[in-house]
């Protein structure tokens, strides 16, 4: 994208100049000519009006000529506003300027027509679009060219080939008409625009612009009202003149709104200082591009696509009608913003805007693709967790069902065989001591499998589970339960070995009279809360027992913290992200 | 006695039966699962089931539901229930409406023969048995300000004899004390816990443990 040459200084001046000694003349013809007026009313009235449209048409057209060089609408507008000139040519007493300038006496309303239609490029935008306006241009000339081969426009007109009032009376019927038409299809293309853009954009202008659209509804009112015979209203046609030469200054503003966004580049360079978030840097761009919808996307190579914030892919080009503005670096895609096709005609606000947010795009890319691959992470740490979980689990129930039963029932036929042998005191002393050992086991056993596994939990629920635990205590717990339902098994157990250990460190450190623990899920979140009285000073990195539970709590994604103070008790508080 | 056990370890359940055989029961019906449970002692309306409370399929507490049926729609069988570990909540579970004919026991007390048998046939009876951790957990989370301090050491034996679902008798026999002198220290501890006496053994139990629970 390169930044257009724009017009030199002296063309805006001589064309400024041209105009004013434009608007001067066609005053002076119009004062000058006794025959102008008498249908219109004052012929001072009618050339301030004419002068008007010329004026603000060729004034508008320089200035968004000059400030927009890309935009081809600026030029539109001086041309339209010369050539409104010239149909004051027929206010002149010269032959050939008055055939001139009445041939080209229904161009006004054609000419606005096109100049709307090409709002804001400058180009009609479909083919049906230039079809519309070449059948208007041609309709508009060709048929005052008709009426004047016809006959009846006086001494000065050149073209005149017979004299037939009734033809040249059918003739401009269907000039009318057919120009009226026109219009009201020139409105409904603009509907139907609208309606395909979706939600208008930089709403503020847009409804500025279409407000115009009326004055194309006036002309054709206008016209048909001639064709049916209504009388005439001066003020009616005044308005209708006075609209059309306010219609390039709603046009103007249109343009400068743009470049008014260039002023916002500046916020954008202070914004961009900040280090934007990416969500932030999209909301940074569509600010000072004044594009609302407007989306960032970024390149990820790994995937081949686009993809917006969220990691979504993005297709390109965009089917819903918007445009694509591609941010490379180097030869290799970093992102693309998808925006509002009137930003095209603002090519160098976009090179400014894309150049000045790269390295922010840059960074936000690198975010996204760092945040990809610690989701992709997450999923992998997850599925070990569960996997681990799993197997723990498994070990727990062949402990159970297997070692556990066959101990029990081994230490069931040793009694059974002690009891046979009454006789003999010595072999009973052994087969209960025997016994003992087996039983000892058995409470080994069991904590080794408690260890590998809380089976209580699994079976029973976290309730249960603590409840238990809470009746084991070395101190008095009051237990407060605040979770309904089952939760995920590996938060279930994450929080049950949570107090488990702290309660067993109460019992070895904390010299405590009394324990309290609270679980309860709020927020997203499982939080677990165990409390003592005790004697405090508990440190997270010295005792391996604080630092475990902590490396657990991480592992799940929580945070576990603790306070501790020398002599007023411990409390521990672990919160773990849990999906509800 | 007439007996159906229900305990998917095959060691375990012909320990159990022969056990149960050998000390006069006639176990009527030993299964692996707690649908099968149910089906025997509608058919056969036993004395006492004996349930594990981890049966198959998932070894979660299918054995636990059974007891529960059993408690509520065949009032006439006692239930003892055995499991590997104190599941504090679990036993409350069974013993929330009485303790009449319930009981629950971790499964070591198996190998202590007396004993268990003794609580087979209490439980069958009608009456109870609770297993000592459980009523020692239940003790050891007393507050400080607490009435049982109140009890003497002895007394406080007594009590946790009263609350395993022992008699007087048993008690008694336990302490290797008179069946006077127990029932003396049965009603003092009522006095200083303030609980109503009742004449019913496993009324008492249930009320001793939720006073223990409150």
């Amino acid at each position: 994208m390169g930044i257009a040459r724009g017009p030199k200084p002296s063309t805006i001046w001589a064309l400024a100049l041209a105009g004013g000694v434009a608007a001067a003349s066609a005053l002076a013809f119009a004062l000058t000519n006794e025959a102008i007026g008498g249908e219109l009313g004052e012929p001072l009235v009618i050339a301030v009006l004419s002068d008007w449209v010329t004026v603000s048409y060729v004034l508008c057209g320089l200035l968004a000529w000059w400030h927009r060089p890309a935009s081809r609408f600026g030029p539109l507008m001086v041309v339209a506003g010369f050539a409104n000139y010239l149909t004051t040519l027929a206010w002149t007493s010269s032959d050939i300027s008055y055939t001139v300038g009445q041939s080209l006496d229904f161009l006004p309303p054609v000419l606005f027509l096109h100049v709307f239609l090409a709002f804001p490029s400058g180009r009609l935008q479909s083919s049906f679009e230039r079809v519309l306006v070449v059948a208007a241009y041609v309709t508009a000339v060709g048929l005052e060219l008709v009426r004047m081969m016809l006959g009846g426009f006086g001494p000065h007109n050149l073209l005149e080939v017979t004299s037939n009032p009734d033809a040249g009376l059918v003739a401009v019927r269907i000039q009318l008409l057919a120009v009226s038409a026109f219009c009201l299809i020139g409105v409904g293309v603009l509907a139907v625009r609208r309606l395909r853009a979706g939600r208008p954009l930089r709403r503020s202008l847009a409804v500025l612009v279409d407000a115009f659209a009326l004055a194309l509804v006036m002309i054709a009112l206008l016209f048909v009202s001639i064709v049916v015979g209504w009388s005439p209203i001066a003020e009616i046609r005044w308005a209708t003149f006075a609209a059309l030469g306010l219609a390039p200054v709603a046009f103007l503003i249109g343009l400068l709104h743009a470049r008014l966004a260039r002023s916002a580049l500046g916020d954008l360079f202070v914004e961009l200082r900040g280090d934007p978030a990416p969500a932030d840097l999209q909301d940074a761009l569509a600010r000072t591009l004044r594009d609302p919808s407007l989306t960032l996307a970024y390149w990820l190579p790994e995937f081949g696509t686009y993809a917006d914030l969220d990691g979504r892919p993005v297709k390109l080009p965009s089917e819903d009608g918007r445009a694509t503005t591609l941010i490379d670096r180097d030869g290799a895609h970093v992102a693309a913003l998808l925006h509002d096709p009137a930003l095209n005609d603002e090519p160098a606000l976009l090179e400014a805007v894309t150049a000045a947010a790269g390295i922010a795009i840059d960074n936000g890319r690198l975010h996204a693709e760092l945040r990809a691959r610690l989701q992709e992470l997450r999923g992998s740490r997850a599925r070990v967790i569960e996997a681990g979980q799993k197997e723990r689990q498994r070990l727990e129930r062949d402990l159970h069902d297997g070692a556990q039963q066959r101990l029990i029932a081994l230490s069931l036929e040793l009694s059974r065989l002690e009891e046979r042998l009454e006789a003999d005191p010595e072999a009973r002393t052994r087969l209960d001591q025997a016994r003992r050992e087996i039983s000892k086991s058995l409470d080994e056993l069991r904590a080794v499998a408690r260890g590998i596994h809380p089976a209580v939990v699994s079976g029973h629920g976290l309730q249960v589970a603590l409840e238990q635990l809470a009746a084991r205590a070395p101190v008095p717990v009051r237990l407060n339960v605040a979770v309904e339902g089952r939760l995920p098994e590996h938060l279930e157990v994450a929080a049950f070995y949570l107090v488990s250990e702290s309660l067993t460190n109460i019992g070895k450190h904390a010299e405590a009279t009394a324990a309290t623990v609270d679980v309860a899920r709020a927020n997203g979140r499982l939080v677990v809360e165990v409390a003592d009285d005790g004697v405090g000073g508990a440190d997270t990195e010295r005792g391996t027992g604080l630092r475990g539970l902590a490396d657990r709590v991480e592992a799940l994604e929580g945070r576990l913290r603790v306070w501790s103070p020398s002599g007023g008790g411990t409390r521990l508080r672990a919160e773990i992200p849990c999906a509800s | 006695m007439r007996v159906v056990i229900a305990e998917d370890s095959v060691l375990l359940r012909e320990g159990l039966e022969r056990l149960l055989t050998e000390n006069g029961f006639d176990v009527v019906g030993s299964c692996t699962t707690g649908d099968d449970l149910l089906l025997k002692v509608r058919s056969y309306s036993p004395d006492v089931a004996i349930v594990d409370i981890r049966l198959p399929p998932t070894h979660n507490d299918e054995g636990m539901q059974a007891a529960l049926e059993i408690r509520a729609r065949h009032p006439a069988t006692a239930v003892l229930v055995l499991s590997q570990y104190v599941e504090l909540g679990l036993a409350m579970k069974l013993l929330a409406d009485s303790a009449e004919g319930a009981g629950y026991l971790l499964k070591d007390r198996i190998s202590d023969v007396t004993d268990f048998v003794a609580a087979v046939r209490r439980v069958a009876a009608g009456g109870s048995a609770i297993d000592p951790i459980i009523v020692s957990t239940l003790l050891s989370r007393r507050r400080s300000d607490d009435p049982l301090d109140q009890l003497t050491p002895r007394e406080r034996e007594v009590l946790e004899l009263m609350a395993e679902g022992r008699s007087n008798q048993g008690i008694a026999d336990k302490l290797v004390i008179s069946l006077r002198a127990a029932e003396k220290y049965v009603s003092s501890i009522f006095g200083k816990l303030g609980l109503p006496s009742t004449g019913s053994e496993s009324r008492r139990v249930l009320a001793v443990l939720a006073y223990l629970r409150s």
